[in-house]
């Protein structure tokens, strides 16, 4: 069993969530799933990402085209977050010692 | 510790029925929540304030004492003592205390007027609330000097009161924010915890200016060395270089030495490159058979 990969039953199991839920994040791009042998997983390194979807989806009743623009613009937010500290650095080489 | 209007955070008036109250906090709870605003303290904060007020004003028994009581939080002690004198039965509220030197805000969960009239750490909590929130997410700097940011090295935090080891790896950047999972805020009715996000501040150093993985410095040259060419000792993070000087090389000449710059981010044995820009200094306190030698160069 590769450890890097997680049962999506037994998450929704722990974690009291539809496994439909999970399903519908795959439909709509947000995560990928793997099937093997039969059965479905996930990569550990999704997990946060799923547990942010899942509490947008459970706790703002955010729906799913919702979660989806949200992701977009937080990535978005992030490239020009990381853009502006970038810039700043390249600033900082003008300016007077 | 001031009065908290619990109704003016969520926007809602004195009168408002449970269900309003729900939508209320349901829209400023999509606004602020931590994960629509990462690394942002202030809608963390305010998140934290609408999950306060909601938690009194969406209990009924809560809110019946914060109606009652709130402005006058200071005074509930007495209020309460004259109404136990006055009723026969003892199914008062309870939870105010009496001694308010004690209380804490540590978990950072709730505000002092909170804890004073619902009792440390909201006790009491109501079943049948809304569901569980994600704890706060914590944010701190870590600040470090250029020098201690090229090499991987352990820090301990003190966080909250919690200590927390953590690894720097070698190249972490200035301004570069890590999240360590589940080191933030207890969550809140039963959610799991909010994770700490540490950001780096790392100080200027006299000598060398980075930009990404390469480093930028500004050697002196003699006029002479510039002229004639030569050698020139140059200070690195990791030691002195010694770099050949061409002849006539120029004010303002860069010469990049790979590799000599900083550790890339999480990449070992991978370094930047040392960007050298060179200032020709111009000798000065002449004597005269050196002015001599000048003027005949001029001349030449």
């Amino acid at each position: 069993m590769n450890p890097d990969l997680i049962i999506v039953s037994e998450y929704c199991l722990k974690t009291q969530i539809e496994p439909s839920f999970v399903l519908l994040l795959e439909e709509v791009g947000l995560i990928e799933i793997n099937v093997i042998a039969g059965e479905k997983y996930f990569r550990s390194e999704q997990l946060p990402d799923l547990e942010r979807f899942s509490r947008l989806y459970y706790d703002l009743s955010v729906n799913m085209e919702g979660i989806d623009v949200i992701n977009h613009l937080l990535n978005k937010m992030e490239v020009m977050r990381q853009e502006i500290i970038d810039l700043k650095h390249q600033l900082r080489l003008y300016l007077p010692e | 510790m001031a009065f908290i209007d619990y109704y003016g955070v969520l926007g809602v008036n004195k009168n408002a029925s449970p269900d309003d109250i729900k939508k209320a906090y349901r829209k400023l709870a999509r606004k602020y929540h931590p994960d629509v605003n990462p690394k942002d303290a202030q809608a963390h904060k305010k998140f934290q304030e609408i999950n306060e007020a909601n938690e009194v004003l969406s209990d009924p028994e809560k809110r019946k004492k914060y109606d009652e009581y709130g402005e006058n939080w200071k005074h509930a002690d007495q209020f309460e003592q004259a109404r136990q004198q006055q009723q026969s039965y003892g199914g008062n509220f309870g939870g105010f205390r009496t001694d308010f030197q004690g209380f804490s805000d540590d978990n950072g969960e709730y505000s002092d007027f909170f804890e004073n009239l619902f009792g440390f750490g909201g006790g009491g909590k109501s079943a049948g609330k809304t569901s569980g929130f994600r704890g706060q997410d914590y944010n701190t700097e870590l600040h470090l000097g250029l020098r201690e940011a090229m090499q991987t090295h352990k820090q301990t935090l003190n966080v909250n009161g919690k200590n927390i080891r953590i690894t720097i790896p070698a190249g972490v950047t200035n301004e570069q924010t890590i999240k360590i999972k589940g080191q933030g805020g207890p969550g809140i009715n039963g959610g799991p915890a909010g994770d700490l996000y540490i950001t780096f501040v790392i100080a200027d150093d006299p000598d060398f200016r980075r930009l990404g993985d390469d480093l930028y410095i500004t050697v002196p040259l003699s006029l002479y060395t510039a002229v004639l060419g030569g050698e020139q000792t140059i200070n690195t993070l990791s030691g002195q270089v010694k770099v050949k000087i061409k002849p006539e090389t120029q004010n303002g000449t860069k010469v990049r030495l790979k590799g000599k710059g900083f550790p890339v981010y999480k990449k070992e044995g991978e370094f930047g490159d040392l960007i050298v820009t060179f200032d020709i200094k111009i000798p000065t306190k002449l004597t005269e058979k050196q002015k001599k030698l000048f003027e005949e160069l001029s001349k030449s």
